[in-house]
Protein backbone atom coordinates (compact mmCIF):
# COMPACT_ATOMS: atom_id res chain seq x y z
CA UNK A 1 0.00 0.00 0.00
CA UNK A 2 1.00 3.43 -0.54
CA UNK A 3 -0.11 6.60 -0.63
CA UNK A 4 1.11 10.11 -1.04
CA UNK A 5 0.52 12.73 0.87
CA UNK A 6 0.77 16.97 0.40
CA UNK A 7 1.52 18.26 3.97
CA UNK A 8 1.62 22.02 3.97
CA UNK A 9 2.23 24.76 6.24
CA UNK A 10 0.22 28.01 5.65
CA UNK A 11 1.46 31.18 4.71
CA UNK A 12 0.66 34.25 7.33
CA UNK A 13 1.22 37.92 6.64
CA UNK A 14 4.24 38.84 9.23
CA UNK A 15 4.13 41.90 11.09
CA UNK A 16 4.83 45.12 9.53
CA UNK A 17 7.94 46.77 11.17
CA UNK A 18 9.68 43.60 12.54
CA UNK A 19 12.34 41.52 11.84
CA UNK A 20 10.94 38.50 10.09
CA UNK A 21 12.80 35.01 11.00
CA UNK A 22 10.92 31.61 10.00
CA UNK A 23 11.70 28.94 12.04
CA UNK A 24 11.19 25.32 11.06
CA UNK A 25 8.14 24.48 12.01
CA UNK A 26 7.24 22.06 14.63
CA UNK A 27 3.46 21.08 14.32
CA UNK A 28 4.04 19.05 10.61
CA UNK A 29 6.88 17.39 11.61
CA UNK A 30 5.52 16.62 14.74
CA UNK A 31 2.02 15.01 12.89
CA UNK A 32 3.93 13.29 9.81
CA UNK A 33 6.06 11.21 12.38
CA UNK A 34 2.63 9.89 13.61
CA UNK A 35 2.36 8.87 9.75
CA UNK A 36 2.62 4.83 8.78
CA UNK A 37 5.25 3.93 6.94
CA UNK A 38 3.14 3.22 3.52
CA UNK A 39 2.33 7.06 3.56
CA UNK A 40 4.79 9.16 1.48
CA UNK A 41 4.83 12.70 2.53
CA UNK A 42 6.00 15.88 0.38
CA UNK A 43 6.30 18.78 2.80
CA UNK A 44 6.03 22.61 1.95
CA UNK A 45 6.00 25.08 3.98
CA UNK A 46 4.55 28.02 2.35
CA UNK A 47 6.25 30.59 4.30
CA UNK A 48 9.56 30.12 2.50
CA UNK A 49 8.50 28.16 -0.33
CA UNK A 50 5.44 28.46 -3.59
CA UNK A 51 2.89 25.82 -3.26
CA UNK A 52 2.98 23.58 -6.51
CA UNK A 53 -0.84 22.76 -6.44
CA UNK A 54 0.28 20.38 -9.51
CA UNK A 55 2.58 18.36 -7.89
CA UNK A 56 0.72 14.58 -7.78
CA UNK A 57 -0.23 13.13 -4.39
CA UNK A 58 -3.00 11.18 -3.00
CA UNK A 59 -4.66 13.95 -1.03
CA UNK A 60 -3.64 17.12 1.21
CA UNK A 61 -3.13 17.75 4.78
CA UNK A 62 -2.76 21.33 6.34
CA UNK A 63 -1.05 21.74 9.58
CA UNK A 64 -1.72 25.25 10.81
CA UNK A 65 -0.44 26.88 14.38
CA UNK A 66 -1.87 30.36 13.91
CA UNK A 67 -5.28 32.33 13.63
CA UNK A 68 -3.69 34.27 10.86
CA UNK A 69 -3.07 30.80 8.93
CA UNK A 70 -6.63 29.27 9.11
CA UNK A 71 -8.33 31.91 6.09
CA UNK A 72 -5.24 31.06 3.78
CA UNK A 73 -5.70 27.31 4.29
CA UNK A 74 -9.47 27.33 3.28
CA UNK A 75 -8.24 29.57 -0.08
CA UNK A 76 -5.40 26.84 -0.40
CA UNK A 77 -7.97 23.65 0.54
CA UNK A 78 -10.23 25.47 -2.16
CA UNK A 79 -7.45 25.29 -5.20
CA UNK A 80 -7.17 21.58 -4.21
CA UNK A 81 -10.91 20.96 -4.31
CA UNK A 82 -10.55 22.37 -8.14
CA UNK A 83 -8.47 19.73 -8.48
CA UNK A 84 -10.33 16.85 -7.36
CA UNK A 85 -8.35 16.36 -3.98
CA UNK A 86 -9.53 15.87 -0.81
CA UNK A 87 -8.08 18.21 2.04
CA UNK A 88 -7.67 16.84 6.30
CA UNK A 89 -6.71 19.65 8.83
CA UNK A 90 -5.27 19.67 12.06
CA UNK A 91 -3.54 21.49 14.50
CA UNK A 92 -3.32 24.37 17.26
CA UNK A 93 -5.58 26.11 15.07
CA UNK A 94 -7.63 24.04 13.38
CA UNK A 95 -8.65 22.83 16.94
CA UNK A 96 -9.43 27.05 17.94
CA UNK A 97 -11.33 27.23 14.79
CA UNK A 98 -13.15 23.79 14.04
CA UNK A 99 -16.39 24.96 13.68
CA UNK A 100 -15.62 27.16 10.68
CA UNK A 101 -12.77 24.63 9.33
CA UNK A 102 -15.38 21.70 8.94
CA UNK A 103 -17.10 23.87 6.75
CA UNK A 104 -13.94 24.32 4.14
CA UNK A 105 -12.04 20.83 4.17
CA UNK A 106 -13.17 17.10 3.64
CA UNK A 107 -12.05 16.21 7.01
CA UNK A 108 -10.96 17.99 10.28
CA UNK A 109 -8.39 15.60 13.22
CA UNK A 110 -9.27 17.38 17.13
CA UNK A 111 -6.61 16.06 19.22
CA UNK A 112 -3.12 14.59 19.26
CA UNK A 113 -2.60 12.68 16.55
CA UNK A 114 -0.08 9.31 18.30
CA UNK A 115 -1.66 6.39 17.60
CA UNK A 116 -5.06 7.69 15.48
CA UNK A 117 -2.93 8.24 11.84
CA UNK A 118 -2.98 4.69 10.97
CA UNK A 119 -7.15 4.51 11.35
CA UNK A 120 -7.31 8.06 9.61
CA UNK A 121 -5.01 7.34 6.52
CA UNK A 122 -6.57 3.41 5.71
CA UNK A 123 -9.98 5.74 6.17
CA UNK A 124 -8.55 7.29 3.49
CA UNK A 125 -7.74 5.05 1.04
CA UNK A 126 -10.94 3.02 1.69
CA UNK A 127 -12.65 6.44 0.89
CA UNK A 128 -14.31 6.37 4.22
CA UNK A 129 -12.55 9.42 5.35
CA UNK A 130 -14.77 11.16 8.24
CA UNK A 131 -15.52 14.55 8.21
CA UNK A 132 -14.12 14.37 12.06
CA UNK A 133 -11.66 12.58 14.39
CA UNK A 134 -12.63 14.04 17.36
CA UNK A 135 -9.67 12.79 19.96
CA UNK A 136 -10.42 16.44 21.94
CA UNK A 137 -9.39 15.40 25.84
CA UNK A 138 -8.60 12.11 24.78
CA UNK A 139 -4.82 12.70 25.16
CA UNK A 140 -2.48 9.44 23.97
CA UNK A 141 -0.01 8.40 26.07
CA UNK A 142 2.89 10.57 26.40
CA UNK A 143 5.35 8.12 26.19
CA UNK A 144 3.97 7.54 22.21
CA UNK A 145 4.94 10.82 21.36
CA UNK A 146 8.70 9.95 19.47
CA UNK A 147 11.27 12.19 17.08
CA UNK A 148 9.61 14.77 15.12
CA UNK A 149 9.97 13.67 11.00
CA UNK A 150 12.93 16.54 10.80
CA UNK A 151 14.03 14.92 7.70
CA UNK A 152 11.35 16.68 5.75
CA UNK A 153 12.77 19.92 6.01
CA UNK A 154 14.89 21.75 3.69
CA UNK A 155 16.95 22.59 5.39
CA UNK A 156 18.90 25.46 2.96
CA UNK A 157 15.69 27.58 3.34
CA UNK A 158 15.75 27.49 7.14
CA UNK A 159 18.68 29.61 6.71
CA UNK A 160 19.64 33.58 7.37
CA UNK A 161 23.34 34.56 5.80
CA UNK A 162 24.43 31.11 6.83
CA UNK A 163 23.25 31.05 10.23
CA UNK A 164 20.71 28.02 10.87
CA UNK A 165 18.04 28.99 12.48
CA UNK A 166 16.86 26.87 15.88
CA UNK A 167 14.73 23.96 16.03
CA UNK A 168 11.99 23.41 17.78
CA UNK A 169 11.26 20.71 20.11
CA UNK A 170 8.80 20.00 22.91
CA UNK A 171 9.74 18.24 26.39
CA UNK A 172 6.21 18.10 27.72
CA UNK A 173 3.10 18.58 26.72
CA UNK A 174 -0.34 20.27 28.75
CA UNK A 175 -0.61 23.08 31.03
CA UNK A 176 -1.17 23.04 34.89
CA UNK A 177 -1.85 26.66 34.35
CA UNK A 178 -4.96 28.15 32.12
CA UNK A 179 -3.41 31.65 31.73
CA UNK A 180 -6.23 34.59 31.06
CA UNK A 181 -4.81 34.75 27.01
CA UNK A 182 -4.08 31.30 26.63
CA UNK A 183 -5.80 28.42 24.82
CA UNK A 184 -3.31 26.04 25.86
CA UNK A 185 -5.11 24.11 28.22
CA UNK A 186 -8.34 23.91 25.98
CA UNK A 187 -5.72 22.66 23.22
CA UNK A 188 -3.44 20.18 25.42
CA UNK A 189 -5.16 19.45 28.60
CA UNK A 190 -4.73 21.47 32.26
CA UNK A 191 -2.39 18.53 33.22
CA UNK A 192 1.10 18.99 32.96
CA UNK A 193 2.47 15.66 30.94
CA UNK A 194 6.19 15.40 30.72
CA UNK A 195 8.00 13.24 28.35
CA UNK A 196 9.93 10.40 29.82
CA UNK A 197 13.38 11.72 29.89
CA UNK A 198 15.40 8.88 28.43
CA UNK A 199 12.90 9.81 25.68
CA UNK A 200 13.76 13.42 25.36
CA UNK A 201 17.50 12.82 25.49
CA UNK A 202 17.14 10.53 22.80
CA UNK A 203 15.02 12.74 20.34
CA UNK A 204 17.26 15.86 21.28
CA UNK A 205 20.57 14.16 20.89
CA UNK A 206 19.69 13.23 17.60
CA UNK A 207 18.68 16.56 16.10
CA UNK A 208 21.19 17.95 13.58
CA UNK A 209 21.23 21.45 15.02
CA UNK A 210 22.86 22.81 18.39
CA UNK A 211 20.30 25.64 19.03
CA UNK A 212 16.94 24.91 19.98
CA UNK A 213 13.74 26.25 20.91
CA UNK A 214 12.00 24.48 24.01
CA UNK A 215 8.76 25.58 22.89
CA UNK A 216 6.68 24.04 26.12
CA UNK A 217 4.43 26.98 27.41
CA UNK A 218 6.58 27.19 30.83
CA UNK A 219 9.63 24.83 32.08
CA UNK A 220 8.24 25.54 35.72
CA UNK A 221 5.60 23.22 36.13
CA UNK A 222 7.29 20.68 37.83
CA UNK A 223 10.63 21.44 40.00
CA UNK A 224 11.85 17.81 40.29
CA UNK A 225 11.58 16.75 36.67
CA UNK A 226 12.56 20.10 35.72
CA UNK A 227 15.94 19.62 37.38
CA UNK A 228 16.34 16.03 36.13
CA UNK A 229 15.53 17.13 32.19
CA UNK A 230 18.43 19.94 33.14
CA UNK A 231 20.90 17.50 34.67
CA UNK A 232 20.11 14.67 31.46
CA UNK A 233 20.24 17.18 28.45
CA UNK A 234 23.79 18.69 29.95
CA UNK A 235 25.86 16.59 28.59
CA UNK A 236 24.89 17.15 24.74
CA UNK A 237 25.61 20.90 25.53
CA UNK A 238 23.00 22.24 23.09
CA UNK A 239 21.82 25.45 23.34
CA UNK A 240 18.30 26.47 23.86
CA UNK A 241 15.82 29.24 24.23
CA UNK A 242 12.61 28.15 26.28
CA UNK A 243 9.73 29.83 28.00
CA UNK A 244 9.97 30.76 31.70
CA UNK A 245 12.27 28.33 34.10
CA UNK A 246 11.59 28.10 37.57
CA UNK A 247 12.92 30.86 39.82
CA UNK A 248 15.11 29.09 41.96
CA UNK A 249 18.71 29.26 42.34
CA UNK A 250 19.60 25.05 42.17
CA UNK A 251 17.10 24.89 38.73
CA UNK A 252 18.69 28.42 37.28
CA UNK A 253 22.42 27.04 38.14
CA UNK A 254 21.42 23.62 36.04
CA UNK A 255 19.57 25.42 33.47
CA UNK A 256 22.63 27.39 33.04
CA UNK A 257 24.82 24.26 32.69
CA UNK A 258 22.12 22.50 31.03
CA UNK A 259 22.68 25.05 28.10
CA UNK A 260 20.10 27.94 28.28
CA UNK A 261 20.57 30.33 26.32
CA UNK A 262 18.16 32.74 26.53
CA UNK A 263 14.45 32.83 28.00
CA UNK A 264 10.86 34.59 27.22
CA UNK A 265 9.75 35.76 30.80
CA UNK A 266 6.86 37.78 30.83
CA UNK A 267 6.84 41.54 32.42
CA UNK A 268 3.70 42.59 33.81
CA UNK A 269 4.68 45.44 35.77
CA UNK A 270 6.73 47.53 37.06
CA UNK A 271 7.72 45.84 40.87
CA UNK A 272 11.02 45.08 42.44
CA UNK A 273 9.92 41.56 41.58
CA UNK A 274 10.12 41.69 37.72
CA UNK A 275 13.94 43.61 38.24
CA UNK A 276 15.32 40.81 40.13
CA UNK A 277 13.48 38.22 38.55
CA UNK A 278 15.33 39.39 35.41
CA UNK A 279 18.56 39.95 37.06
CA UNK A 280 18.62 36.36 38.86
CA UNK A 281 18.35 35.23 34.92
CA UNK A 282 21.32 37.46 33.94
CA UNK A 283 23.34 36.40 37.31
CA UNK A 284 23.55 32.91 36.04
CA UNK A 285 24.42 33.68 32.54
CA UNK A 286 21.09 33.52 30.73
CA UNK A 287 19.73 36.28 28.48
CA UNK A 288 15.98 37.30 28.79
CA UNK A 289 13.53 38.13 26.23
CA UNK A 290 10.53 40.47 28.09
CA UNK A 291 6.86 39.60 26.81
CA UNK A 292 5.04 42.78 27.10
CA UNK A 293 1.29 41.90 26.71
CA UNK A 294 -0.43 45.74 26.23
CA UNK A 295 -4.11 46.47 26.76
CA UNK A 296 -5.68 44.21 29.76
CA UNK A 297 -8.36 45.72 31.69
CA UNK A 298 -6.19 47.64 34.17
CA UNK A 299 -3.90 49.62 32.03
CA UNK A 300 -4.11 53.09 30.91
CA UNK A 301 -2.24 54.18 28.13
CA UNK A 302 -0.30 55.95 31.01
CA UNK A 303 0.53 52.51 32.46
CA UNK A 304 1.47 51.53 29.48
CA UNK A 305 3.64 53.63 28.63
CA UNK A 306 5.54 53.53 32.27
CA UNK A 307 5.89 49.66 31.76
CA UNK A 308 7.75 50.44 28.42
CA UNK A 309 9.34 52.90 29.99
CA UNK A 310 10.21 50.44 33.03
CA UNK A 311 12.14 47.96 30.36
CA UNK A 312 14.71 50.15 29.73
CA UNK A 313 16.10 49.67 33.50
CA UNK A 314 16.07 46.16 33.67
CA UNK A 315 18.69 45.48 31.26
CA UNK A 316 16.44 43.12 28.81
CA UNK A 317 18.17 41.68 25.52
CA UNK A 318 15.24 41.67 23.86
CA UNK A 319 11.69 42.44 24.25
CA UNK A 320 8.38 41.12 22.33
CA UNK A 321 5.22 43.37 22.20
CA UNK A 322 1.62 41.91 21.75
CA UNK A 323 -1.69 43.44 21.76
CA UNK A 324 -4.33 41.44 24.14
CA UNK A 325 -5.89 39.21 21.49
CA UNK A 326 -9.03 37.30 22.49
CA UNK A 327 -7.95 33.98 20.63
CA UNK A 328 -11.10 31.58 20.98
CA UNK A 329 -11.45 29.08 23.71
CA UNK A 330 -9.60 31.49 26.21
CA UNK A 331 -10.87 33.45 29.08
CA UNK A 332 -10.55 36.51 27.78
CA UNK A 333 -12.34 35.18 24.57
CA UNK A 334 -15.38 35.03 26.83
CA UNK A 335 -15.11 38.09 28.77
CA UNK A 336 -14.65 40.15 25.76
CA UNK A 337 -18.16 38.65 24.46
CA UNK A 338 -20.00 38.78 27.34
CA UNK A 339 -19.21 42.25 27.15
CA UNK A 340 -19.74 42.70 23.46
CA UNK A 341 -16.37 44.04 23.24
CA UNK A 342 -15.08 42.16 20.27
CA UNK A 343 -15.03 44.47 17.34
CA UNK A 344 -13.56 42.37 14.88
CA UNK A 345 -13.95 38.57 13.85
CA UNK A 346 -11.70 38.49 11.39
CA UNK A 347 -8.77 35.75 11.86
CA UNK A 348 -6.38 37.42 9.59
CA UNK A 349 -6.30 40.11 12.21
CA UNK A 350 -5.65 38.02 15.04
CA UNK A 351 -2.20 38.30 14.70
CA UNK A 352 -1.03 39.93 18.51
CA UNK A 353 0.01 43.13 16.79
CA UNK A 354 -3.82 44.61 15.47
CA UNK A 355 -6.24 45.93 17.81
CA UNK A 356 -9.73 43.75 17.35
CA UNK A 357 -11.36 44.28 20.78
CA UNK A 358 -12.56 47.59 22.86
CA UNK A 359 -9.84 48.27 25.45
CA UNK A 360 -11.54 49.58 29.16
CA UNK A 361 -9.51 52.47 29.83
CA UNK A 362 -8.25 53.47 26.55
CA UNK A 363 -9.69 53.67 22.74
CA UNK A 364 -8.40 51.03 20.58
CA UNK A 365 -6.48 53.59 18.51
CA UNK A 366 -4.86 54.80 21.84
CA UNK A 367 -3.32 51.21 22.20
CA UNK A 368 -2.64 50.17 19.05
CA UNK A 369 -0.69 53.42 19.22
CA UNK A 370 0.52 52.32 22.38
CA UNK A 371 1.84 48.81 20.37
CA UNK A 372 3.93 50.81 17.81
CA UNK A 373 4.94 53.30 20.51
CA UNK A 374 6.50 50.09 22.63
CA UNK A 375 8.23 48.53 19.14
CA UNK A 376 9.58 51.98 18.22
CA UNK A 377 10.65 53.18 21.56
CA UNK A 378 12.82 49.78 22.94
CA UNK A 379 14.53 49.20 19.99
CA UNK A 380 15.11 53.42 18.90
CA UNK A 381 19.00 52.96 19.92
CA UNK A 382 19.67 49.09 18.78
CA UNK A 383 17.65 47.59 16.49
CA UNK A 384 15.92 44.43 16.96
CA UNK A 385 18.42 42.63 14.68
CA UNK A 386 21.71 44.27 16.65
CA UNK A 387 20.14 43.15 19.56
CA UNK A 388 19.35 39.94 18.74
CA UNK A 389 23.13 39.37 17.34
CA UNK A 390 24.46 40.45 20.20
CA UNK A 391 22.81 37.26 21.70
CA UNK A 392 23.97 35.18 18.76
CA UNK A 393 27.26 36.11 19.91
CA UNK A 394 26.91 35.07 23.67
CA UNK A 395 25.70 31.78 22.24
CA UNK A 396 28.89 31.51 19.73
CA UNK A 397 31.89 32.36 22.50
CA UNK A 398 30.50 29.63 25.04
CA UNK A 399 30.06 27.26 22.02
CA UNK A 400 33.84 28.25 21.32
CA UNK A 401 34.74 27.62 24.52
CA UNK A 402 32.95 23.94 24.42
CA UNK A 403 34.26 23.09 21.36
CA UNK A 404 30.58 22.89 19.37
CA UNK A 405 30.77 26.09 17.43
CA UNK A 406 29.57 25.28 13.64
CA UNK A 407 30.73 28.21 11.35
CA UNK A 408 27.84 29.57 8.98
CA UNK A 409 27.26 28.40 6.28
CA UNK A 410 29.26 30.60 3.48
CA UNK A 411 27.32 28.93 0.95
CA UNK A 412 24.13 30.29 2.07
CA UNK A 413 25.97 33.83 3.20
CA UNK A 414 23.90 35.94 0.25
CA UNK A 415 21.02 34.21 1.05
CA UNK A 416 17.62 34.68 3.87
CA UNK A 417 15.39 31.89 3.94
CA UNK A 418 15.83 30.96 0.22
CA UNK A 419 15.79 34.28 -0.96
CA UNK A 420 19.11 36.48 -1.94
CA UNK A 421 19.91 38.77 0.30
CA UNK A 422 19.86 42.81 -0.96
CA UNK A 423 22.47 44.60 0.22
CA UNK A 424 22.80 48.31 0.19
CA UNK A 425 26.30 49.11 -0.25
CA UNK A 426 27.30 52.29 -1.31
CA UNK A 427 29.75 52.04 -4.37
CA UNK B 1 -8.60 29.39 41.25
CA UNK B 2 -10.89 27.66 42.95
CA UNK B 3 -14.48 28.42 42.99
CA UNK B 4 -15.92 28.83 46.20
CA UNK B 5 -19.35 26.42 46.95
CA UNK B 6 -21.17 28.92 47.76
CA UNK B 7 -21.51 29.82 43.87
CA UNK B 8 -23.73 26.70 43.44
CA UNK B 9 -26.02 23.67 44.47
CA UNK B 10 -24.25 21.59 41.98
CA UNK B 11 -22.17 20.15 39.96
CA UNK B 12 -23.27 19.79 36.49
CA UNK B 13 -21.46 17.16 33.85
CA UNK B 14 -22.25 18.52 30.52
CA UNK B 15 -20.80 17.36 26.87
CA UNK B 16 -18.81 20.59 25.67
CA UNK B 17 -17.49 21.63 22.44
CA UNK B 18 -16.77 18.60 20.61
CA UNK B 19 -18.37 16.52 23.69
CA UNK B 20 -15.45 16.99 25.58
CA UNK B 21 -16.41 16.05 28.93
CA UNK B 22 -17.01 19.44 31.04
CA UNK B 23 -18.46 20.83 34.01
CA UNK B 24 -19.71 23.70 35.66
CA UNK B 25 -21.24 24.86 38.64
CA UNK B 26 -25.49 24.99 38.83
CA UNK B 27 -28.07 26.76 40.63
CA UNK B 28 -31.56 27.30 40.39
CA UNK B 29 -33.98 29.87 41.46
CA UNK B 30 -37.73 30.91 41.19
CA UNK B 31 -37.77 34.63 41.63
CA UNK B 32 -40.60 37.16 40.45
CA UNK B 33 -41.96 34.57 38.45
CA UNK B 34 -39.27 33.85 36.48
CA UNK B 35 -36.88 30.79 36.68
CA UNK B 36 -33.06 31.55 36.73
CA UNK B 37 -30.73 28.59 35.46
CA UNK B 38 -27.49 30.46 36.81
CA UNK B 39 -24.21 28.54 35.69
CA UNK B 40 -20.87 29.05 37.19
CA UNK B 41 -17.13 28.90 35.36
CA UNK B 42 -15.04 26.32 37.67
CA UNK B 43 -11.91 27.01 35.49
CA UNK B 44 -9.82 24.89 37.07
CA UNK B 45 -12.14 22.37 37.96
CA UNK B 46 -13.55 22.17 34.29
CA UNK B 47 -11.71 19.90 32.27
CA UNK B 48 -13.47 20.98 29.42
CA UNK B 49 -15.17 23.77 27.26
CA UNK B 50 -15.89 27.05 29.49
CA UNK B 51 -19.38 27.83 30.09
CA UNK B 52 -19.40 30.85 27.52
CA UNK B 53 -18.24 29.30 24.53
CA UNK B 54 -20.13 25.58 25.40
CA UNK B 55 -23.17 28.75 25.80
CA UNK B 56 -26.91 27.59 24.16
CA UNK B 57 -25.82 23.51 24.44
CA UNK B 58 -25.49 23.70 27.64
CA UNK B 59 -28.64 25.64 28.62
CA UNK B 60 -30.58 22.78 26.92
CA UNK B 61 -28.32 20.17 28.05
CA UNK B 62 -29.76 21.33 31.76
CA UNK B 63 -32.95 21.92 30.48
CA UNK B 64 -33.40 18.87 29.39
CA UNK B 65 -31.92 17.29 32.78
CA UNK B 66 -34.09 19.40 34.64
CA UNK B 67 -37.34 18.41 32.79
CA UNK B 68 -37.39 22.46 32.11
CA UNK B 69 -37.99 24.48 29.07
CA UNK B 70 -35.66 26.60 27.09
CA UNK B 71 -38.21 29.42 26.26
CA UNK B 72 -39.53 29.36 30.43
CA UNK B 73 -35.86 30.16 31.91
CA UNK B 74 -34.17 32.96 32.12
CA UNK B 75 -30.46 31.99 32.12
CA UNK B 76 -27.60 33.77 33.85
CA UNK B 77 -23.87 32.83 33.07
CA UNK B 78 -21.74 34.09 36.09
CA UNK B 79 -17.87 35.11 36.40
CA UNK B 80 -17.27 33.91 40.18
CA UNK B 81 -14.98 35.85 42.36
CA UNK B 82 -11.65 33.72 42.89
CA UNK B 83 -10.15 35.89 45.66
CA UNK B 84 -7.43 36.65 42.36
CA UNK B 85 -6.00 39.89 42.26
CA UNK B 86 -6.52 40.54 38.93
CA UNK B 87 -9.57 42.39 37.46
CA UNK B 88 -10.99 39.87 35.27
CA UNK B 89 -11.47 36.90 38.20
CA UNK B 90 -14.39 39.57 39.88
CA UNK B 91 -17.56 38.31 40.11
CA UNK B 92 -19.98 39.51 37.25
CA UNK B 93 -23.42 37.92 36.09
CA UNK B 94 -24.56 38.15 32.76
CA UNK B 95 -28.18 37.09 31.15
CA UNK B 96 -27.68 35.53 28.59
CA UNK B 97 -30.21 36.05 25.41
CA UNK B 98 -29.38 33.41 22.78
CA UNK B 99 -31.88 34.58 20.09
CA UNK B 100 -29.39 37.70 20.01
CA UNK B 101 -26.51 38.17 18.20
CA UNK B 102 -22.99 37.77 19.24
CA UNK B 103 -22.77 41.59 20.35
CA UNK B 104 -26.26 41.71 21.80
CA UNK B 105 -26.33 38.09 23.78
CA UNK B 106 -24.61 39.61 26.87
CA UNK B 107 -26.04 42.10 29.37
CA UNK B 108 -24.25 42.20 32.81
CA UNK B 109 -26.84 42.31 35.80
CA UNK B 110 -26.29 45.14 38.62
CA UNK B 111 -25.87 44.41 42.04
CA UNK B 112 -29.34 44.55 43.32
CA UNK B 113 -30.59 42.20 40.32
CA UNK B 114 -28.50 39.62 41.34
CA UNK B 115 -29.12 39.58 44.87
CA UNK B 116 -33.41 39.67 43.88
CA UNK B 117 -32.23 36.64 42.03
CA UNK B 118 -30.24 34.77 44.47
CA UNK B 119 -32.71 35.32 46.87
CA UNK B 120 -35.30 33.55 45.45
Amino acid sequence: MNFKLKLIYPKWQKLKGQTTFNLPPHGPVAFAATLPDWVEVSFTDENVETIDFEEECDGVALSMMLSTQVKRGWEIADEYHKRGKLVFAGGISTMLHAEEMVNHVDSVFLGESEGRMEQVMLDWTRGELKKLYNFMGNMPPIESVGPCRRDLYKRELYNHKGVQMVDLFHASRGCRFSCYPCAVSYLGGRCFRPRPIDKVVEDMAGIENNRLFIVDNSLAQNKEWEKELFRAIAPLKKKWISHTIEDDPEVLDLAAKAGAWYVYQAVYDTSDYIRERVKRYHDYGIGVEGTILLGLDNQTADDCKRLIDFLGEIDLDLAEFTVLTPFPHTKVYDDLLRQGRIFDFDWNHYNAGQVVFQPKKMTPDELQDIYEYAWKNFYKDESQEQKMFRLFCNVALREMEEGTYRPRDRKLANKSFGRDVVRNIKK
Amino acid sequence: MKVSPEYYDEIFSFKGEWDMPSTCGLKIRRSCGKVFVIVTELYQDNPGTSVTYAGQKLAEQICQAKGLEMSAITYVECNPDTNSKLSFYDEEYFQVDFNADLQHRYRQMDRAEVEKMLQG
